[in-house]
């Protein structure tokens, strides 16, 4: 059942910086973490430059795993929750994610070691779920996950007209959706005020 | 809410899916307060979940050691948080897996970890930063596709490991696969193998001058042999005892040239009760075999095993598992076939070079998958498991080179076999050359670690690859294996160049270094370790990697020479000097990157060393047993809500037995938990001589314990069966108290004698 998720990633991918090295990021996560950047109880810095089209660079927190992440060989931000998140609905747990994966976007973006290089698409989207039993890759899943993303994308852009799309693919992947706006899309502090 | 419990009831083979809900049932108690730190941190260690860095929740951020604030302060073992994430080993015998189990490995690294599968050194896949309530549900999913993750940690047989080539090999005597496998399942969970003073690691071999199987490093190892009794060839085995890495290097012990297939059993059950009896308890850093061995000599260590054979009651799967051994047998997927034609692709050839291996069966070759530091992400995994499926079936092997097997791959294959591993990023030449280095997890999630092997490794692994074409081929095929501390988890002793972590103070500061260890021996399974000389700073191991290199090439006596003879001629003063080019470590204001590790831009500290788990904790095997009355115990007590009364008083009699039993072996090891064989046994031992009677109850609590055994006309009402549980609880208290006493007993004993003495 959809609505007993969550096991929720959001990625942003990014609008350049694609030839930053990975390791680039292993001194911003950890002064992420001396100087208490995000909300979550930040643990480590795990590193994977050595795998193709893997996690990346990781921040690894108790609640999730943020990453800038390379998983199907595009680069983005990732944040996905690995304990209960708080709201009554899934669109409500969503946007909990989304938010934390923003507020982590926005402070990379700031970084002067990344001024001007690195910038991520909010328009660009992939939603996924880490949880094979209550939300596998399927139709039946996509059907009924279609509304709770329609509630979710009014929150994060009222108004404005977006492209879902789901492939269930290899169903032994885990069940993601690619969302895409037809106009600009908006700042991650915009966002963050929607939500 | 739908469960993997249920959902996976039907797949899970009833044995494992028991242990699993017996394990959830130990986590609801441990939360509750009912269990204590100690003996919960060793049963989850048994049931591999490990410790990591940082879960004592602290942690140096490069300035200072801060606080993390989990969201409870409850604890899963001595210092150890229970929110903090772990790690677990899963453990797979001789390496062997198949498609669908690697479809699952991936499936939970992606689910519950960080989306990586990591290879061991030991054959074994670790994920890491799962939350122990994970766990089960996790362990469900492994059992349902016939893995279990039991005894991957603590005090107990650990992986039993095999030569990854073994029975497509052309040097083997025989295949050890079904051996291998055999003594595993005979050991896991075996009663003789629970009350260890610490870890026990079985190898098996093929043969005796490669490598493969490292049976020189292990407690107990066995290499293929056949031999001519009355004229029929024989299979047995060369048996090997007492050898083991860590701080203080082992070699292991020869115990018999031949042992017979049919012995190879009851005689690891009689090491194990011997070891279990001698071995150290108290003292961890010299509890492994290898130091009982050492102490009383391995002749009478030899006595000892042969004495205690010839008293072990007869087991039919000594020899029951001959007829697996006589029916094993593994299916290709393709039929045999040669690579005729030539390829031109010259990455292809370099890749085949080195990463392919022909089968003695005609036409099949092996692939080694080149894992870089052992590691394939969940993606990685599920494609290779197609690959597996299209190209060499369920024939696949971990290694403990940190890199995966194919095995039985027609050879005409290889090209379509390259271009799909190239296609998912696998294709990565040099297996077993000198830029597949091996590593140990390290500080990177390792409590124990001291530098980064990982950081050095990765940094070696790129440097190397880029230059590889361009090194001679006796640089090619050196090996380098790193490990973060001295308990050698990265079998740095067996390397051409070892290395592992230590720190030095420079200007008060701490630097990370590593030890050199140059000149192991690979071959011979492990044959001989490195030499040890100094340490260098570990920000200038590769240079020192680069000039020691360029060195043996220089001034090798003629292409015969070996590194590891180079090594030895040139010896440890002239070592020393080279050492000594880059031992410097210039002061922090001038250059602060030695003071900090590799792809780790923390200010170094050593602070975050905590307590490993790799030893587990010592609890004997009376822990248990009442540590699982307590929870038949508890679950009577939930039946007795659910109004299931006579299962209630059934579980809760059960209890009384499983306690009863436990004290019971403390004096006879063979007696099982069945309440025939062990009331008759608990009255003669413990009632009759007084030793369970309390001081003011007197022998009242065991009469509960034989009320219920007599009583063969039980009525189940709420009523009675409440009793009983009250009944069932006091019992297991004068159990508890019993076993306190006769320890006490045995303490004053011993101080008695000292004094005597
Ligand atoms: S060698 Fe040391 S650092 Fe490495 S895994 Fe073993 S105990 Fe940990």
């Amino acid at each position: 059942m959809i609505t007993d998720l969550h096991r929720i990633g959001i990625k942003f991918l990014t609008a350049r910086g694609d030839d930053i090295p990975l390791t680039d990021f292993i001194p911003i996560f950890h002064a992420w973490i001396q100087e208490g950047k995000l909300e979550d109880v930040m643990i480590d810095v795990a590193e994977y430059s050595h795998v193709p089209a893997g996690p990346g660079t990781m921040l690894i927190a108790h609640e999730g795993n943020y990453a800038i992440d390379e998983t199907g060989n595009r680069r983005g931000f990732v944040y996905y929750s690995k304990q209960e998140v708080s709201g009554d609905n899934l669109a409500d747990r969503l946007a909990v994610v989304c938010r934390k994966n923003l507020a982590a976007c926005k402070l990379l973006e700031a970084e002067d070691t990344f001024k001007d290089r690195l910038a991520f698409d909010f328009g660009r989207i992939e939603i996924f779920f880490n949880d094979r039993l209550n939300g596998p890759n399927s139709d039946e899943t996509w059907q009924a996950f279609e509304p709770v993303l329609k509630s979710f994308m009014a929150r994060l852009y009222p108004n404005t007209d977006f492209e879902a799309r789901y492939e269930t693919g290899d169903p032994r992947e885990r069940f993601s959706v690619s969302v895409s706006l037809q106009d600009d899309a908006a700042s991650a502090e915009d966002l963050l005020a929607r939500l | 809410m739908t469960t993997w419990k249920e959902t996976l009831k039907d797949e899970m083979p009833a044995e494992l899916a028991q242990e699993i809900d017996t394990f959830e049932t130990q986590i609801g108690l441990k939360k509750q307060g009912k269990i204590d730190d100690k003996l919960f941190a060793e049963t989850r260690l048994r049931r591999g979940a490990y410790g990591q860095r940082y879960d004592n929740g602290q942690r140096h951020d490069g300035v200072e050691t801060r606080e993390l604030h989990y969201p409870t302060a409850a604890t899963k073992g001595p210092d150890t948080l229970w929110d903090a994430p772990g790690m677990m080993r899963i453990k797979i015998p001789f390496g062997g897996m198949n498609a669908e189990q690697m479809d699952v490995m991936a499936d939970l690294a992606e689910e519950y970890s960080d989306a990586i599968c990591h290879v061991t050194t030991r054959q074994d896949i670790q994920l890491h930063y799962i939350h122990i309530d994970d766990t089960p549900d996790l362990q469900r999913r492994l059992a349902a596709v016939g893995i279990t993750t039991r005894e991957a940690c603590g005090n107990g047989v650990r992986n039993v490991t095999a030569c990854p080539i073994s029975g497509v090999c052309n040097d083997e005597s025989f295949d050890v696969t079904p051996y291998s496998k055999a003594m595993a399942f005979f050991l896991l969970g075996h009663p003789d193998t629970q009350d260890f003073g610490r870890k026990f690691k079985v190898a098996f071999s093929g043969c005796k001058g490669k490598a493969c199987g490292l049976t020189n490093i292990h407690d107990l190892g066995f290499i293929a042999r056949k031999k001519m009794v009355d004229g029929e060839e024989k299979r047995g085995f060369e048996m090997y005892v007492g050898g083991g890495l860590g701080a203080v290097p082992y070699e292991a012990k020869p115990f018999d040239e031949f042992v017979p297939e049919t012995e190879i059993l009851p005689l690891a059950q009689a090491i194990s009760r011997v070891f279990a009896r001698l071995g150290e308890k108290r003292n961890r850093g010299r509890a492994r075999i290898k130091f009982l061995i050492d102490k009383i000599g391995i002749d009478e260590f030899r006595r000892l095993v042969l004495a205690e054979r010839e008293i072990l009651p007869h087991d039919e799967r000594w020899t029951g598992y001959l007829d697996d051994v006589r029916a094993w047998e593994e299916t290709p997927v393709k039929e045999p076939a040669e690579l005729t034609t030539g390829v031109s692709d010259a990455q292809f050839e370099t890749w085949r070079a080195t990463n392919i291996y022909r089968q003695k069966q005609k036409g099949y070759t092996t692939v080694t998958v080149a894992l870089p530091l052992g590691d394939l992400t969940s993606w990685q995994m599920r494609q290779l498991a197609d690959i597996a499926r299209k190209y060499c079936g369920d024939n696949v092997r971990l290694t403990v080179e940190q890199n995966i097997v194919l095995r039985w791959v027609a050879e005409a294959d290889l090209p379509a076999v390259y271009r799909e591993l190239e296609h998912v990023g696998l294709a990565q030449p040099g297996a077993g050359t000198i830029f597949d280095v091996v590593s140990c997890p390290g500080t990177d999630t390792c409590k124990l670690g001291i530098s980064s092997s990982r950081g050095l490794a990765g940094e070696l692994h790129e440097r190397l690859a880029t230059r590889y074409q361009q090194f001679d081929s006796a640089i090619q095929g050196l090996r380098i294996k790193i490990s973060g501390c001295f308990n050698s988890c990265g079998q740095h002793h067996l390397a051409d160049l070892g290395f592992y972590g230590v720190s030095r103070k420079v200007g008060g500061r701490t630097v990370p270094h590593f030890r050199v260890v140059l000149g192991g021996q690979w071959e011979n399974n492990g044959g001989s370790y490195g030499l040890t000389v100094g340490a260098v700073p570990s920000k200038r191991v590769p240079d020192f990697v680069d000039r020691i290199t360029e060195k043996y090439l220089a001034e090798r006596e003629g292409e015969q020479e070996s590194f590891q003879a180079f090594i030895q001629r040139f010896g440890k003063r002239e070592l020393k000097k080279v050492l000594d080019e880059f031992s410097a470590v210039p002061p922090y204001e001038m250059d602060p990157s030695y003071y900090s590790d590799w792809r780790d831009p923390r200010e170094y500290s050593i602070t975050d060393i905590g307590v490993g788990e790799c030893a587990g904790e010592v609890v004997s095997r009376i822990d248990f047993d009442l540590q699982n009355a307590e929870r038949l115990y508890f679950e009577a007590q939930l039946q007795h809500e659910e109004g299931n009364y006579q299962k209630a008083d059934e579980t809760a009699f059960q209890a009384m037995v499983v306690a009863a039993g436990g004290l019971v072996r403390l004096e006879n090891q063979d007696v099982p938990d069945e309440a025939d064989k062990v009331v008759p046994e608990f009255r003669k031992r413990f009632y009759d001589t007084g030793l369970f009677h309390d001081k003011y109850a007197g022998g009242k609590f065991a009469e509960y314990l034989f009320n219920r055994y007599e009583d063969t006309n039980r009525e189940y009402t709420a009523d009675k069966v409440r009793l009983l549980l009250e009944e069932t609880q006091l019992f297991i208290e004068a159990a508890h108290a019993c076993n306190t006493r006769l320890i006490e007993q045995a303490s004053a004993e011993r101080k008695a004698k000292l004094d005597k003495d």
